[in-house]
């Protein structure tokens, strides 16, 4: 018999209560070739997974925490936060998840399915906990939370507690395997949205841009030394019917420089759709302006 | 060898040059999507709603009968296609997907002209310093000098190596709205 007063056999007894205790909290969502990720148990009937790895498919099989496989649609996902919800005719229930904190030096522990209706941990500590930050597809997440710890493909998805029960949120992959969280008020935000529209809602230009040097000759007329330069125009989108080419160098949107995505990216929230702009440019040799309707960006 | 028909899909006029002539290069002959290709070549994803054959580079597309590393080189590339277009599936060991990542800004001195992105599609054609001058229409001397400029900002030390750098910023770095 242990030592029930030893700090490591109460460390081991607590990481085993917590991660009995979130049993209820994962479900495994089955892929081809026997293979599965998790999914986070959000409210009764609601899984949140991770959209960057879960196939483009509208029914998924679940593995529930009991064992038994129930059918869930998916309806909604927005790769811009890595958030997809699937939601099960069959009400399954979903334990109740207080918000945890993250702290730099904190343990975490992140949970995933077994795939058999069981549960498999992981343990390690919070590396970096930082500000709200933009994700590549222009999507606000919160707070930048860093785990360092290794995870399982077939983990990922899964919630990741604090020693105090809190929920700091869903582990996914960030770049080069880095372990990162997707925070609970991400989550909390995102999921409403996603049930009412299946999308979140944003303004869309219909373009693709890249940060570009302003040619010498133009600096002055410019008034700045980079713009962001069109690379390709969609067909028929908002820029194509504002007369906007491969080859302009956006300077400023409504009088905001364009020079730096993030800038560009808050401009065309939710609010921004409908709205008449008008577009800075540059186009062989001179610095035009023309007027762009922001559109709603359709599901991807 | 037998000489395939090939579409290659990118929607980077770079990676699409630098692809265009590996295919090119190992004897096929490249044709647009619409000629009826035998294998397609995609950069990325594969076209939405495309379901013939394609060779995906880069992409976690299950479904794509060939799925090769963005980096993959020229005989890995012929390899697919011709192993596609005999009807197996080609998957590389150990493809890693890029994950869930924050949005980069490219640093303000390391920014490329616009003149420069059009001295570095001449350059992903594999032309010459002359054939670009005379593109351009600007003088040799010129064309040397966005050269060194564009090897000073891509931290590049041959042509082929600006190419590959500044594909990859690209593909980082490029945002759609």
């Amino acid at each position: 018999m242990p030592d029930q007063t030893e700090p490591l056999s109460q460390l081991s007894g607590a990481l085993v209560a917590h991660t009995e205790a979130a049993k209820n909290a994962v479900v495994a969502i089955r892929l081809p070739h026997e293979r599965h990720i998790t999914g986070l148990m959000w409210r009764s009937g609601v899984v949140v997974a991770s959209e960057q790895s879960l196939p483009r498919k509208d029914e998924f099989e679940l593995v529930g925490p009991n064992g038994s496989v129930l059918t869930a649609e998916v309806v909604g996902r927005d790769p811009s936060t890595n958030i997809a919800i699937l939601k099960s005719g069959e009400s399954i229930s979903a334990p109740a998840l207080a918000s945890g904190e993250a702290r730099p030096g904190a343990i975490a522990l992140a949970i995933g399915a077994d795939g058999a209706g069981g549960v498999s941990a992981r343990l390690g500590i919070v590396n970096f906990a930082g500000p709200e930050w933009h994700s590549s597809r222009g999507g606000l997440v919160d707070r930048r939370i860093v785990l360092d710890m290794r995870l399982a493909h077939r983990e990922e998805g899964g919630p990741v507690f604090d020693v105090a029960g809190g929920c700091l949120g869903m582990s996914t992959f960030g770049p080069r395997d880095q372990v990162i969280v997707i925070p609970t008020a991400t989550i909390e935000r995102v999921v409403p949205q996603l049930l009412k529209d299946g999308h979140i809602p944003r303004g869309w230009l219909g373009v693709a841009l890249q940060a570009v040097a302003v040619p010498d000759a133009l600096r002055e007329t410019a008034g700045q030394s980079s713009g962001l330069m069109v690379m390709s125009v969609v067909e028929n989108g908002p820029a194509a019917q504002a007369g906007i080419v491969a080859g302009d160098i956006v300077l400023s949107v409504d009088g905001t420089p364009a020079h730096r995505f993030r800038k560009m990216a808050r401009l065309l929230g939710a609010d921004s759709i409908g709205r008449k702009t008008d577009i800075r440019l540059i186009r062989g040799g001179a610095v035009i302006t023309v007027q762009l309707t922001i559109a709603e960006r359709q599901a991807a | 060898m037998e000489r395939l028909r090939v579409a290659v899909h990118s929607t980077d006029p770079l990676r699409r040059a630098a692809l265009t002539r590996v295919v090119s290069e190992a004897g096929h002959l490249v044709v647009e999507i619409e000629d009826a290709p035998e294998v397609i070549v995609a950069d990325g994803g594969k076209p939405p709603g495309e379901s013939r054959m394609v060779v995906a580079l880069g992409s976690a597309d299950e479904e794509a009968p060939g799925l090769l590393p963005r980096d993959a080189n020229a005989s890995q590339i012929d390899a697919a296609i011709r192993a596609v277009a005999a009807g197996l599936v080609v998957r590389f060991p150990g493809v890693r997907k890029a994950g869930f990542g924050a949005m980069r800004e490219t640093e303000a001195h390391a920014l490329l002209t616009p003149r420069e992105l059009e001295v570095l599609t001449a350059l992903a054609e594999g032309m010459t310093n002359k054939a670009i001058a005379r593109r351009l229409d600007i003088s040799l001397h010129t064309v040397k000098f966005h050269i060194e400029s564009l090897f000073r900002k891509l931290g590049a030390r041959t042509r082929t190596e600006a190419v590959a750098k500044a594909s990859e910023r690209r593909r980082r770095e490029t945002i759609v709205l």
